[in-house]
């Protein structure tokens, strides 16, 4: 029994070694253009959430944001809450941003959008919209009267919310911020486009600046932005509660609103389109590899004629096309993240919320393996105990 | 005769081809001692093919019972049959059945390594494949060989298991004359030193004079 336990894989063993080489090639090609198929479509979804995701992280919330509590309109103690929070293992960035009670107004368009005051290397640290800026340059840390704007308030063509806007300010101009008693004049120093438009939605004007005018904000702020890397503890949220920082903690997540929506619909598309892609290759792999067996009909009859046990030719079939499967796993997993995955990194999709690059997820990547590797067992398997249940002169002499 | 080593017993078979019945076999009886050298004559269509397939338990006749060593073959499931024709049976094609992926030797291992370890089954396969001639080509490929040398891969590998009945069908029908009297003389050893049974169907009067008794088949009847 031990002996013919070795005989399948001895026999696919030597399919795949004196086999035409032709086939064998032509057939791992396919399985992993079959392989390809799907992890590239659900990489693809990944990396549009994967890319919104970052949009919300980089340009609106940090990976976790402070906000005042319940009741109360500022954080206090806004310095000592970022020494505090600096302390925490992990943190790379942290930054204090106050909101601007004022009104701004362009030429004879007046109007409320969302103005932050900000630290300027703190926020560099925090959020990419120093890197974003399409005219002009970013401010700096003592300007006491330049903003930045982004694009859906500075307006142009092709803005969404061009209506809103100031249907294309540019930089040089001069703005009004219209506080609760006063109005200052501020210069646009430089426009910004996140593609994120609720980040496009905001101006900033220095912590400075704001502080000249309303001293009282010098120490509090409306959101504290917190950046962290990888050593971050996952339970980094109870550590910032813990610190005694007045405020509330939460992780970008829950500031992602409608995005948290189009994230969860586009994981329920990249499900469906997955189960299509595997019905897809299931059948182009039982094609091929049945095609591959029902030529050696003839072979698997001679096998049978000369006292080889049906379950040994069987096996070595599904052992064959588990090697297949494995061969064409891996030549798929090394052209994608060979070739694949470098090019779109190069030329990401360009989308109107993000530039998506292709992401694959670990999971992702072994459940859509096991899947190749099951359907060409079942590939194996069927055409193979098929072909063992002919009789064994019928399959010689192809009747 | 000597002592019976296959007995048929009423055998029949009837194919159906094209919407016509074939009767094939027509209530066939016989009776093959140990030791014999049985050549199966007629005409084509005869039934020759038809009555080795039977005898051989690679087909079951519709009615009447094949005996091998006194045992019953006809309602043995498939898997004993198997093992029958594994342990006890030989068969050599016309068409030499070779798989085209193993090497001369491979392919006579191959039966071998149901019953044995690798080891010894390519050992026994290199005595055999030396036996019948084929000393320096034990690591050829079907395709590197002639006709000739294929079928004694085919003999060899019928004989691996130490079989006690061989049967061939037209082995030498692909052969030229000089390669078909080679074979006809492995036979004629293998009967005579080893006691082989020996069932050959062939339609080479030629042929006949290396047999110990001719079965003669007419239109599926023993005639």
């Amino acid at each position: 029994m031990k002996t013919q336990l070795r005989l399948p894989f001895y026999l696919a063993w030597q399919y795949i070694r004196r086999g035409r080489k032709w086939t064998f090639f032509l057939t791992l090609f396919m399985m992993s253009v079959a392989f390809i198929n799907l992890i590239f479509v659900s990489s693809l979804f990944a990396g549009i959430i994967d890319g919104t995701n970052k949009q919300i992280i980089n340009t609106m919330t940090g990976d976790y944001y402070i906000t005042p509590n319940d009741g109360q309109d500022y954080i206090l103690d806004k310095g000592r809450s970022l020494d505090l929070v600096a302390t925490i293992d992990g943190v790379t960035g942290e930054s204090a941003r106050t909101q601007v009670p004022a009104r701004m107004g362009y030429k004879n368009i007046r109007g409320s959008w969302q103005i932050l005051a900000i630290n300027t290397d703190d926020e560099k640290l925090v959020s990419n919209v120093a890197d974003k800026m399409t005219s002009g340059v970013f401010l700096e840390p003592l300007d006491l009267d330049q903003i930045i704007i982004g694009r859906q308030i500075a307006g142009g063509d092709n803005v969404e919310e061009n209506a809103f806007s100031f249907k294309g300010a540019k930089v040089g101009e001069k703005v009004t911020l219209t506080f609760d008693g006063f109005t200052k004049e501020f210069t646009i120093k430089g426009i910004f486009a996140t593609k994120f438009v609720e980040a496009d939605n905001r101006a900033f004007i220095t912590e400075a600046a704001l502080t000249k005018l309303i001293p009282a904000t010098a120490d509090v702020a409306t959101t504290i932005a917190i950046k962290t890397d990888k050593s971050a503890d996952k339970n980094i949220i109870d550590e910032i509660k813990a610190l005694g920082i007045d405020g509330k903690v939460f992780s970008w997540e829950e500031a992602a609103g409608l995005m948290k929506s189009v994230a969860e619909s586009f994981k329920s598309i990249n499900a469906l389109v997955s189960i299509v892609g595997i019905l897809i290759a299931a059948v182009t792999i039982f094609i091929i590899i049945y095609v591959d067996i029902v030529n050696k009909r003839k072979q698997i009859g001679i096998l049978r004629a000369i006292g080889i046990k049906s379950y040994i030719i069987i096996f070595s079939y599904v052992i064959l096309a588990a090697v297949y499967a494995v061969a064409g796993v891996i030549l798929g997993t090394v052209l994608f993240f060979a070739a694949i995955v470098p090019y779109f990194q190069a030329h990401p999709f360009v989308l109107p919320i993000c530039d998506a690059v292709l992401v694959l997820s670990q999971l992702d990547y072994i459940a859509r393996a096991e899947a190749i590797m099951w359907v060409s067992v079942i590939s194996g398997l069927i055409p193979a105990a098929l072909t063992t249940r002919t009789k064994i002169l019928d399959a010689i002499l192809g009747r | 005769m000597l002592m019976p080593i296959i007995q048929a017993e009423k055998i029949s078979k009837t194919y159906h081809s094209g919407g016509v019945d074939i009767r094939a076999l027509k209530d066939i009886s016989l009776a093959i001692g140990a030791g014999d050298f049985i050549m199966i004559t007629g005409r084509n269509g005869s039934g020759k093919s038809t009555l080795l397939h039977q005898l051989a338990l690679l087909d079951t006749p519709d009615s009447g019972e094949v005996i091998i060593d006194n045992k019953k073959t006809i309602r043995l499931s498939e898997g004993l049959r198997m093992d029958f024709r594994l342990s006890s049976l030989g068969y050599i094609f016309q068409e030499y059945a070779l798989i085209a992926e193993l090497t001369a030797i491979e392919n006579v291992m191959l039966p071998a390594m149901m019953l044995e370890t690798s080891k010894k089954a390519k050992k026994k396969a290199a005595e055999l494949l030396d036996k019948v001639g084929l000393q320096n080509k034990h690591h050829r490929l079907p395709s590197q060989l002639s006709g000739g040398e294929q079928q004694k891969v085919a003999i060899a590998r019928s004989l691996v298991n130490s079989p006690r009945i061989i049967f061939a069908d037209e082995p030498t029908a692909n052969l030229d004359t000089v390669a078909a009297k080679e074979i006809l003389n492995i036979f004629k050893t293998l009967n005579e030193k080893d006691g082989i049974t020996i069932i050959m169907v062939t339609h080479e009067p030629e042929e006949l004079e290396f047999a110990s008794r001719l079965i003669n088949l007419s239109d599926g009847r023993i005639s």
